[in-house]
């Protein structure tokens, strides 16, 4: 190996150029931001010890998915009797899954912004209350004067409309 | 309930333990399950993700630039208009979400503006907190509208994009009818604007306020009461903050820093290292309007560049122009004669937005032995590459030296001027980027071999003219526009690039 301190500043380029993709990885596995974000934290620990290992001429991300998925198994078996994680075989075919889909997840991804602009006043503050400024369900019930059943079902209808839009968007441009 | 609702039940952490297991042998039966858990899971991890919308700057709705006839012609440049629409640039590293995600209000003009806390700078955004104003005038615009503008010394609050309070200072405050409802704070008194234009005094904790135009409703400890044009409520010594000659004042002052610029541009431009320097200074005599001219000390005129497509703009001050590239077919032709060991390119660019994998700032025609790319990569960073193939080489492998900065375009830089420079020597095979001045990355690529030699003939400032067959990027124009660039047959040093920092920045 050699000198280890470039290799160390190739990683950090690399991770702050993937750290999304990894988070969204990690998050279609473990659908729960901070148990998420722990995870990414320890997938870039391991990266980091395991570098010298890295061959720079293969793309990264296919590589870096290992060890985010060794992470969440790792996860897994901390939390084993959480009654919100899936099942492991879920969790394989979901990976598996989502591989295939990569790409289009990613076209999905650059439309969503067109369709974050149509929203109503209303929607778009009620995106930068939760999302943004990551209010608390209680403080936006008291804000909004809505029980939780009518917040989470407004979130739901939020986020099913965006799917939808992106969706449209897909196949006004004939790649859906 | 549903599959959706189940997922979004899931996503949102509100699921039970038996909705869940429900959930989790859906997906185990069926693939479109799986895959629409995946494309929601997904949309909401970028939520979670996207500091833009922190900000308040939702993405603007935006027409596909470029009219619809180009779809019957040109099929991939039109795709790649509609493509372009969508995508905005956004930051990824959180720590950065974390300082921009409470925004509420952003720093317009300043004039000698001198901050007790930090270097702010027209153009950054606030977030909740107190700006103590030591000298001069700034002006605060809240994104719910309303706008202030603040005389130093002076202290505000600024609460949320709905909310100030004056500790002390003269302010005047302008609410259009959009920001109706906006409060502002002050000892003894809180105001509500009812679509005005007030002014407000503080001083040792007594507050006056006047109404030049529409209505306050003042509320003491009195019952509330409503202050109409020409009203004043409480004692000054002080008159009431005038607004007429900021802007004048403004105006000078970029008047000046123009002309400065331009002094120290005179005798830049004698520099013999120079291989081109364009100020983008636009003919009116041009009867093509399409001359980009090199003003390099002695002239060479066979280095001029042809914009094409590319819209003449204002640059970094009024009265100074810049070409804007905004279309697939946006450029400036170059042609450069000579081979060099070293370069140096240098520019001024405002960045709209990094919409496309590649964003060019320079690139040669296709891309043959010792042309050097310049150019912004998709997540922001500044990406120069230098290309030599071994003869028996492939054509498919990859033998172009590249070297990437930092991401340096993030929600924060872009739509401002900013200084770019790369330096690179074919001997050491240095390349060292610099962003505002600032060394941005110092790379050796290690496919360099020493002594190779750099060429560019037809080149284009902006996009890439001609691309190789069968590359996957073609469409590379800069969304943004440049006043400023300047290209050197020679390595220039860290001092040299301040030095152009220095003097070519706006304020």
């Amino acid at each position: 190996m050699s000198d280890p301190a470039p290799n160390a500043e190739d990683l950090i380029l690399l991770l702050t150029r993937h750290q999304e993709a990894l988070f969204r990885y990690i998050f279609s596995l473990v659908p729960c931001e901070a148990d998420a974000r722990d995870i990414l934290q320890e997938t870039s620990v391991a990266l980091f010890r395991k570098f010298d290992q890295y061959d720079a001429t293969r793309p990264f991300l296919p590589w870096a998915y290992r060890f985010a998925y060794l992470q969440v198994q790792k996860h897994r078996e901390k939390a084993a009797r959480s009654p919100l994680l899936f099942s492991e075989d879920v969790m394989d075919l979901i990976a598996n899954e989502r591989a295939l889909i990569e790409p289009r997840l990613d076209e999905r991804l650059r439309l969503l912004d067109a369709c974050l602009a149509k929203l109503t006043p209303q929607d778009k503050e009620l995106v930068t209350r939760r999302y943004a400024l990551r209010e608390g369900a209680e403080e936006m019930m008291r804000r909004f004067a809505m029980s939780r059943r009518t917040l989470f079902r407004n979130l739901e209808m939020l986020r099913q409309r965006l799917h939808e839009c992106v969706t449209r968007q897909l196949e006004t441009e004939g790649l859906a | 309930m549903n599959l959706e609702s189940l997922i979004h039940a899931q996503l949102d952490g509100e699921i039970t333990r038996e909705q869940h297991a429900r959930l989790d042998a859906l997906l185990r039966e069926d693939w479109q399950a799986r895959r629409l858990y995946l494309e929601l899971a997904d949309l909401q991890a970028r939520l979670l993700q996207q500091p833009q919308i922190g900000t308040g700057r939702l993405p603007q709705d935006e027409k596909p630039p470029g009219p619809p006839r180009w779809k019957k012609f040109l099929p991939a440049l039109a795709a790649a208009a509609v493509i372009t629409v969508a995508f905005i640039m956004w930051p990824r590293e959180s720590t950065h979400a974390e300082a921009t995600s409470s925004g509420v209000a952003m720093l317009s003009q300043m004039l000698d503006a001198e901050f007790a806390q930090t270097t702010l700078r027209s153009g950054d955004t606030l977030a909740p907190g107190t700006i103590k104003l030591m000298k001069g005038l700034a002006q605060i615009e809240f994104f719910s509208g309303a706008t202030a503008l603040i005389e130093g010394g002076a202290e505000i609050e600024v609460i949320s994009a709905w909310e100030a309070r004056c500790v002390s200072g003269r302010v005047r405050v302008h609410v259009p009818p959009a920001a109706k409802g906006f409060l502002m704070h002050a000892p003894g008194m809180k105001l509500e604007d009812l679509g005005t234009e007030f002014a407000l005094n503080v001083r040792g904790g007594a507050s006056a306020v006047h109404v030049f135009e529409g209505e306050v409703i003042a509320h003491t400890a009195q019952p509330p009461a409503s202050l109409k044009e020409g009203m004043t409520l409480g004692q000054t010594d002080a008159g009431f903050l005038p607004i007429g000659d900021v802007h004048d004042l403004v105006r000078q002052r970029q008047e000046r820093r123009h002309a400065e610029w331009q002094q120290w541009s005179l005798e830049a431009r004698k520099d013999p290292r120079l291989i081109a320097y364009y100020t983008f200074k636009h003919w009116p005599d041009d009867r093509w309007d399409r001359l980009v001219n090199n003003f390099t000390e002695p002239r060479r005129p066979n280095r001029a560049g042809g914009a094409v497509g590319a819209r003449w703009t204002q640059g970094r001050w009024p009265g100074k122009e810049a070409l804007e590239f905004k279309r697939p077919g946006d450029r400036v032709r170059l042609n450069l004669d000579g081979t060099y060991d070293a370069l140096t390119l240098a520019c001024w660019v405002k960045v709209d937005s990094v919409d496309k994998k590649y964003n060019s700032l320079l690139l040669t025609d296709g891309y043959d032995n010792g042309e050097p790319h310049w150019q912004i990569y998709e997540d922001g960073s500044l990406m120069f590459s230098i290309m030599y193939r071994p003869p028996d080489a492939s054509k498919s492998a990859k033998h172009n030296q590249m070297c990437f900065s930092k991401p340096v375009f993030t929600a924060d830089s872009l739509g401002r001027w900013h200084h770019l420079a790369v330096a690179y020597d074919n001997q050491s095979g240095s390349v060292i980027q610099y962003f505002d001045g600032e060394e941005v990355s110092r790379e050796i690529s290690s496919l360099h071999q020493p002594g190779r030699p750099i060429t560019f003939g037809p080149c284009e400032i902006g996009n890439w003219g001609l691309p190789t067959d069968g590359h996957p990027f073609p469409i590379r124009n800069l969304n943004g526009a440049i006043d400023e660039f300047a290209i050197y047959g020679a390595v220039l040093g860290a001092d040299e690039v301040r030095t152009l920092y220095k003097n070519g920045r706006p304020e």
